[in-house]
């Protein structure tokens, strides 16, 4: 999920109105068959509770799709599917994989035809708590990030309209969609859903810093890690939970906002990548991306937005070394004074915020 | 956003402004954006370089020499990385702030004139000085450049470097570096004499650049030595500068095609 196409999801029918008009006022013709053929899909089961492991908050669901066995079962099945993709040969989980906790442990992404993108695969574990999807937020929920990656020429390269009508001629499929959504053609709306149900699911915590900190059992981290939490929260040594978040009850370890950390810029100090500028045209935004969780990161890496941090060492290094400056650097960024016990416990203790794997989140059937 | 075309780019600028959307796509009167509006672009007034006359070029040679007992040398304590400190087999690195070798030759002066080419221009070297980042350790320690020249710095180390020129009047920056990171390539445009270089990440890592406004610098080796070609024939202040030593400066009248030498004595403890 790299560079993929905004989908504007519940504005869609807004549109409805002024492109009849155009049809009939310029008598340009008409593309009947890419308008949506059916009003928003609705989930037709019972709802279902997502059980939330140690240390993570409720699930937030949308209104408009109300996780059930049958959509978290359908979305599950197309995020293994390649045949989302134009050459049969990428699913969502060629990037975000459950064998290295939901990335692909490259710095880049390779999509169809070898082709790579610029920006590192995030987890899906535990993106059902992100209020904007994607390292510049251009998606604001799951649904709305579901359908990005599918027509992304360096990801699935797949129109929608494609992708529907392949995977509407494999009649189970079409068993499965009516059965989640009632009676009706296969839409990207009902995809986008489906997947999305399904990553809600997808969720990892009692981790040991879950266990010692929401569970009562302070054995469950080591004194080095226990010592790097105490860095991690100081402003004045690690300064990491200004950014990496952690609540009383739960820990997301992201505070959902974009910050320009000076990071991933050229030789001459020029920022690559624009970052969250490029959805908001806003000078504070440039190079600035969304502060990514830190759970499992012992499992993610290569790490930032690029990929270009290979170990965790590194990470708190680029911190101690204040990241690379430029003129939208995030003031809370800043050369850290910290010891080679220090940094080697903020390294223990990220390495404890490896949680437990979701159930029932591999390849169906597995 | 790679791709907005067909129903999906027409959704999503309609999303945006409807009306615009009808007007635009309806009438068939799309048209690209209007550039901005760009400046004309000056053309460029090429700077009068000055050409030094080979037949009248002369040297300047001189020695940079420390009285008294050579400092003992220090060891450098790496062990806040201990990727660095195995980067070096004994584990052993010298602290070389002051190294005094034969004959009281001190290393790592930085040599230059000061005064004496007032109205002259030179074109900076178009090959870039580099700066290596090699054992976690700044290589070389002093460094001289001409103002506007390119400065190259390379990491060559498996650790991350953040590499930090304490600029005061040129523009201050620092670039964090992991392993197999592309080298920063960054210029001073004014002269600076002489700018600080330290690692963010390691705390022994120092080195220095001396940015001048002319081609004539040198830094001393191990025997102390510098020596400076292809000068125009004329009286030049020279100044000579070490880390720990100080400054001191020096008159010499340099003939037409001739040679002149200098001596700069640090009087130690």
């Amino acid at each position: 999920m790299i560079n993929g196409v905004l989908s504007m999801g519940p504005k869609r029918f807004l549109v409805l109105v002024p492109l009849s008009l155009l049809v009939v006022s310029c008598g340009e013709k008409a593309k009947v068959g890419e308008l949506p053929a059916t009003a928003p899909a609705k989930p037709v089961g019972a709802t279902v509770e997502i059980t939330v492991p140690l240390g993570l908050p409720p699930v937030p669901i949308p209104a408009d799709n109300p996780p059930t066995a049958d959509t978290i079962a359908l979305g599950r099945r197309l995020y293994y599917d390649t045949q989302l993709s134009a050459d049969n040969t990428v699913a969502c989980a060629n990037c975000h994989s459950p064998a290295m906790a939901f990335t692909d442990g490259r710095p880049v992404s390779v999509g169809v035809g070898g082709k790579t993108g610029t920006r590192n695969a995030p987890t899906v574990l535990n993106a059902a708590y992100n209020s904007l999807q994607f390292w510049d937020g251009r998606a604001k929920s799951l649904e709305d990030q579901a359908g990005g990656p599918i027509q992304n020429p360096v990801e699935m390269n797949q129109s929608h309209d494609v992708m529907v009508a392949k995977i509407g001629k494999l009649a189970d499929y079409q068993a499965a969609f009516d059965k989640a959504f009632g009676q009706g053609p296969i839409t990207v709306d009902k995809v986008e859903k489906a997947i999305a149900s399904f990553e809600r699911t997808v969720l990892s915590g009692n981790s040991p810093f879950d266990k010692y900190q929401y569970g009562g059992d302070k054995k469950a981290m080591s004194a080095a890690a226990i010592r790097g939490l105490a860095v991690f929260k100081d402003k004045a040594k690690g300064n990491c939970a200004t950014c990496h978040t952690i609540e009383e009850k739960y820990a997301l370890f992201s505070d959902g906002k974009f910050h320009n950390i000076g990071e991933g810029l050229d030789a001459k100090g020029e920022l690559k990548d624009q970052g969250r500028y490029g959805e908001t045209k806003a000078e504070e935004d440039r190079g600035a991306f969304r502060t990514p969780t830190l759970r499992n990161i012992a499992k993610t890496a290569p790490y930032m937005h690029d990929g270009s941090v290979k170990t965790l060492k590194d990470v708190v290094d680029f911190y101690v070394g204040g990241g690379t400056s430029n003129p939208h650097l995030d003031k809370e960024i800043k050369e850290l004074k910290l010891s080679k016990t220090e940094r080697q416990d903020l390294v223990a203790f990220l390495e404890a915020l490896t949680g437990d794997m979701p159930a029932n989140s591999g390849p169906l059937g597995q | 956003m790679a791709n907005l075309s067909g129903w999906n780019g027409m959704r999503w600028l309609c999303g945006l402004a409807l009306t615009a959307c009808v007007f635009v796509a309806g009438c068939g009167q799309a048209s690209a954006p209007t550039a901005a509006t760009s400046s004309v672009a000056k053309p460029e007034e090429k700077p009068v370089y000055f050409k030094v006359d080979a037949a009248t070029a002369g040297t300047v040679t001189g020695r940079i020499v420390y009285t008294g007992a050579a400092p003992v040398r220090k060891t450098v304590d790496m062990d806040e990385d201990p990727q660095c400190a195995k980067l070096h087999k004994n584990g052993k690195v010298y602290d070389d702030t002051i190294a005094v070798g034969k004959k009281g030759a001190v290393a790592n002066a930085f040599v230059y004139i000061k005064k004496g080419l007032e109205g002259k221009k030179f074109e900076p070297p178009k090959e870039p000085v580099v700066m290596d980042q090699h054992g976690c350790w700044f290589e070389p320690r002093v460094l001289g450049m001409q103002a506007g020249q390119e400065l190259k710095a390379v990491n060559s180390d498996p650790v991350t470097h953040n590499i930090h020129p304490k600029a005061k009047v040129n523009r201050e920056w620092n670039q964090n570096q992991p392993e197999g990171a592309e080298a920063a390539v960054r210029k001073f445009s004014l002269p600076e004499v002489m700018i600080r270089v330290k690692c963010n990440i390691h705390a022994w890592m120092k080195a220095w650049v001396g940015v001048v406004d002319n081609p004539y610098f040198a830094v001393t080796g191990a025997d102390g030595s510098f020596e400076m070609k292809n000068v125009p024939p004329g009286v030049y202040t020279i100044e000579a500068w070490q880390e720990e030593l100080g400054t001191q400066e020096q008159e010499v009248t340099l003939a037409a095609s001739g040679k002149a030498a200098a001596v700069f004595t640090f009087k130690g403890k």
